[in-house]
């Protein structure tokens, strides 16, 4: 469970050893779009010597490896990442038959976090959530507007049905939906728009490419005093009330709500708000 | 063969230039060669050791880079320069 996942370009030394310093939960080393074609096996082995040398309890260190349709550097990507420890890889482009192709390259089973950015994806995205190596999907927002010739804009209503079918597979799979990275890098008050908008529809993290961002993200989607205090009177409630059926200021409070409040103290304790 | 050059000039990176030379040559420039430059050569030295490299000229212009960022800068020249030799 993470709140901010946050990219960082696999060539650049500065970003890689400042990694820790960022605040975010999770750190995605990039090999892909924001690594030159020409600079790849740079990024390697950038990355590689210094995960060698430097093993992190927190944040949690994926790798954004490219996508297996351009296979020769997904496989050296995969190659330069053995035996190094970081938490899982993010591969871009996901889908059923990318999965089989990574597969092969794979040495051992490893998470994974699927990035969901083509129109094809949202066809299969239950089963890809139900892939036994699948640990989270974020939103592609950036390549399927693309796709789509769409504008992104701060409502985010182009987004709603992707955003929407990420969510339900990735609760259906008990699997993290991270939303897809807000681009308008210095509009705060659009960012905190997006922020809220993803986690109004159920997203349980998001993914950022600046660090600038990262303490808003963190800030959303870590609980309010506000719903920490609602949350505990519901399970003190609870605990006096054998029947898990009672009425809290006029509402009703049953099963589901006195587990989201327990969930919700569980993630509040982990973030340090409680 | 020309040079290979991996890396930038930009802070806490190096720029490492390798070409053919008749016999082993390593130049370090660096903002902080008094206090750490046989730290730098050592690095350059056991890198071109594990490649088993002899007649080279590194030249590393260093920008503050910690050793781990030397080391991947040197290992990628040396791979391109070894392809490119093949290739010759």
């Amino acid at each position: 469970m993470s709140r901010s996942y946050l990219f960082i370009p696999g060539d650049v030394p500065r970003m890689l050893q400042n990694l820790d310093v960022f605040e975010a939960d999770a750190v995605i080393i990039d090999f892909e779009d924001s690594v030159a074609e020409h600079e790849k096996d740079e990024a390697r082995n950038l990355t590689r010597t210094f995960l060698k040398r430097h093993n992190f309890d927190t944040p949690s260190i994926y790798v954004r490896i490219n996508s297996t349709d351009v296979f020769e550097h997904c496989q050296k990507d995969i190659q330069a990442l053995e035996d190094l420890p970081i938490e899982g890889i993010v591969l871009p482009k996901a889908s059923l038959a990318s999965l089989k192709v990574l597969e092969k390259l794979l040495p051992r089973p490893i998470n994974i976090i699927g990035i969901l950015e083509t129109p094809e994806v949202f066809f299969e995205v239950l089963t890809l959530a139900k892939y036994p190596w699948m640990k989270g999907f974020i939103l592609g927002a950036e390549d399927l507007t693309k796709t789509l010739n769409i504008s992104r804009t701060v409502a985010g209503s182009e987004l709603l049905y992707a955003r929407s079918q990420m969510i339900f597979a990735a609760a259906a799979a008990s699997i993290e939906a991270i939303d897809t990275p807000y681009t308008d890098v210095k509009n705060i008050p659009g960012l905190i728009t997006d922020i809220q908008t993803s986690k109004a529809l159920g997203a349980t993290a998001k993914a950022s490419i600046h660090p600038n961002h990262v303490r808003y993200i963190n800030e959303y989607f870590t609980p309010s005093q506000v719903e920490i205090n609602e949350a505990k009177r519901i399970v003190v409630m609870a605990e006096k009330n054998a029947s898990m059926r009672f009425s809290l200021d006029g509402k009703m409070i049953d099963k589901p709500v006195i587990e989201r409040a327990h969930n919700l103290l569980e993630k509040a304790k982990k973030y340090g708000v409680l | 063969m020309k040079s290979i050059v991996v890396g930038s000039l930009e802070s806490s990176d190096c720029l490492i230039t390798i070409s053919p030379h008749h016999t082993l040559e390593i130049v370090i420039e660096s903002p902080v060669y008094q206090s750490f430059g046989k730290q730098i050569e050592s690095v350059i030295q056991n890198i071109l050791n594990a490649f088993s490299l002899t007649h080279v000229k590194v030249y590393c212009q260093d920008k503050g880079a910690l050793d781990y960022t030397i080391e991947a800068r040197l290992i990628t020249a040396i791979e391109r320069f070894k392809e490119a030799e093949n290739e010759s």
